[in-house]
């Protein structure tokens, strides 16, 4: 993206739904109120009176991205679709702040039917036990490869594959695409409804919306330093960006 | 070494020539050239292989929209060619090629030459680890590398060991699959030490069946109904309870990694301590120091808890490594690959991989 001549504090914030609306709000509550810009299309934003910081609105799943591209020195999405995107985080991006809203579990669900399996311990039983009877590595349905790898690496388990999915994936068990899925839930009710259970100890990342920060790509010049030291004093979050200066 | 090596005329020459004596020395030995394509179909190493191997295998898709993938080894390849042609046993086939690995730290080599030796259908077990092993190191030394150390381990002395213990079968299958796992298999006997693994399922069989009818539609997702209810039945019966000394003495087991002689007088001390006898097993593994000896081969280490670093490894495994440390060649025993390949009965086999452009850089380093 091509950069004005003085260098603005770009921030994403979520473009649509429940996250732009909670967003909106935890920054009003901090005294920082939400600008749409005139025939952006709904493209950009800004914070009324803070002329130095842009706001730039994208799904959420991009943010994640445009953080790690650097496009953007600042950008509010789910910590789930951060740690899929960059499964090491050191060096790439600072979390500075989970924001209480968009909270999601990321979590590893069998079917009901399977009575023998409660823990991870357990599928990895169930893992080795169908590689050997039906000669095929158990498939695991997942938006959350990176995440289900890391996650199924540190229980040591080993005999299975991922098998993208791209929506729906809480269906796959029943269709007959996957036998075991990772997916996120807030309540467990998809899952329930599909005849699934999440496994005791299958919670792999308590996820809720997070402000984060690029460390790698974004330009973090003087102006872009002041813009953030003074948007986070504004929101409370002084330590935050000390220990954010401490990283760049 | 680059990700992505361009080798000049001298490059290429020298590596050629190295192959060229590689190969000789095994066409000499009964190991015939193969040469599986460089593109293979990715259900073969995806399917079969698991994740690990899968998250360093390059992926693509044709233009007809089917999954194919860059060789990660050839190992897996020739064995697949093993199994649909049906060779004579035992079958012994040598290889030399580039193959293509992702490596997620490091940003080392995406790809490599790999020169190797593989010996299927060998019954007498003993004699094919010698066979592999002698063969690896007169190939370095063909190559003109003389100054190496070993390592080697044994993931079939582990399984004697845990087939010893009193324990329900699938337990110890469990701890057989996470031994080379840092920590793991010491938190699982400390947790059978403790006889905090009890069933939540009811004993009777009658009433696994009936909780299962209670579960209404919920799929049985890739498993029969016979396969839930067995293991849920096995799951409900087992009585977890290991003695301290042994779970104790296991764990210490797992620690040892010593010039061999000192490694073979402390895994017998921690075996006399658990009363345990794996004498069978020792005897193996002191015979291939016997025989590595005899070769000349005296810088021997014993690490009980290597041999996990492709996924397919059974028992015994080997790495030579330069005087740097650099690993040259690694090999070892994967007695369960060919079936997981579709094999209808077991097919024994050990081979062994050599790194030939470390192997090259080491020699001229040396001269």
């Amino acid at each position: 993206m091509s950069k004005p001549k003085e260098t603005k504090l770009v921030i994403a914030i979520p473009s649509k739904g429940r996250l732009k609306e909670a967003c909106g709000e935890w920054f009003a509550a901090r005294g920082v109120v939400l600008e749409q810009e005139a025939g952006s299309r709904g493209y950009r934003a800004r914070f009324a009176g803070m002329p130095q910081i842009e706001v730039m609105l994208l799904s959420a799943s991009e943010i994640a991205n445009a953080l790690l591209a650097g496009d953007v020195h600042l950008g509010i999405t789910g910590e789930d679709l951060l740690r899929e995107a960059a499964p090491e985080l050191e060096g790439r991006l600072y979390l500075a702040a989970p924001m209480g809203f968009g909270f999601a579990d990321v979590v590893v669900a069998v079917s009901r039917a399977w009575i023998d399996v409660s823990t991870m311990a357990d599928l990895d039983d169930v893992c080795a036990a169908f590689a050997a009877t039906h000669k095929k590595r158990l498939r695991v349905a997942t938006k959350y490869a990176e995440l289900t790898r890391g996650w199924f690496a540190r229980n040591g388990i080993a005999d299975y594959r991922i098998v993208p999915s791209a929506g729906a994936t809480e269906g796959a068990p029943a269709a007959g695409t996957a036998e075991v899925i990772v997916d996120i839930t807030t309540t467990g009710a998809t899952l329930r409804d599909n005849g699934l259970k999440i496994l005791d100890d299958g919670v792999i990342l308590k996820s809720q919306a997070t402000l984060a920060a690029s460390l790698r790509g974004a330009v973090w010049d003087e102006d872009a330093r002041a813009a953030c030291k003074a948007l986070f004093a504004t929101l409370g979050l002084e330590a935050e960006f000390k220990a954010l200066s401490a990283l760049l | 070494m680059s990700s992505f090596p361009y080798y000049g005329p001298a490059d290429i020459d020298a590596l050629n020539a190295q192959a060229v004596t590689l190969l000789k020395l095994f066409k000499a030995k009964g190991y015939d050239r193969q040469e599986p394509s460089v593109l293979q179909p990715a259900a073969l190493f995806l399917d079969r292989s698991g994740e690990e191997i899968r998250r360093r295998t390059f992926t693509l898709t044709d233009p007809s929209g089917s999954d194919l993938a860059l060789r990660p080894d050839l190992t897996i390849p020739i064995a697949k060619r093993v199994v649909e042609s049906e060779p004579h046993f035992p079958a012994r086939i040598s290889y030399n090629g580039p193959v293509f690995r992702h490596e997620s730290k490091g940003g080392k080599p995406v790809q490599f030459f790999q020169a190797g030796v593989e010996l299927f259908g060998e019954p007498d077990k003993a004699k094919g680890d010698a066979e592999i092993l002698t063969l690896a190191v007169e190939a370095l030394r063909a190559a003109g590398c003389t100054d190496f150390t070993i390592r080697m381990g044994d993931l079939g002395l582990f399984g004697a060991l845990v087939d010893a213990l009193q324990l329900p079968a699938h337990w110890r299958s469990r701890l057989k699959r996470h031994f080379w796992r840092a920590g793991y298999v010491e938190t699982l006997l400390d947790r059978i030490g403790h006889g905090d693994e009890t069933s939540r399922l009811p004993q009777d069989e009658k009433d696994i069946a009936a909780l299962l009818e209670a579960q209404g539609d919920a799929p049985l997702a890739g498993r029969t109904r016979a396969e839930v209810i067995t293991r849920a039945r096995a799951e409900a019966a087992e009585v977890l309870k290991l003695d301290g000394n042994v779970a104790g003495a296991i764990t210490r087991l797992l620690d040892i990694s010593a010039p061999i002689a000192q490694a073979l007088t402390d895994i017998r001390a921690l075996l006399k301590t658990a009363g345990i006898n794996l004498d069978a097993g020792l005897a193996a593994v002191e015979a291939r120091v016997a025989l590595l000896q005899k070769l000349g081969v005296d810088r021997i280490e014993f690490n009980a808890h290597f041999g996990r670093s492709m996924e397919y490894y059974t028992g015994f495994v080997f790495e030579l490594r330069s005087k740097d440390g650099v690993e040259l060649a690694g090999g070892g025993r994967y007695d369960n690959l060919l079936e997981l390949l579709g094999a209808f009965a077991p097919v024994t086999a050990v081979g062994c991989a050599i790194h030939t452009e470390r192997l090259l850089a080491t020699v001229k380093g040396a001269a």
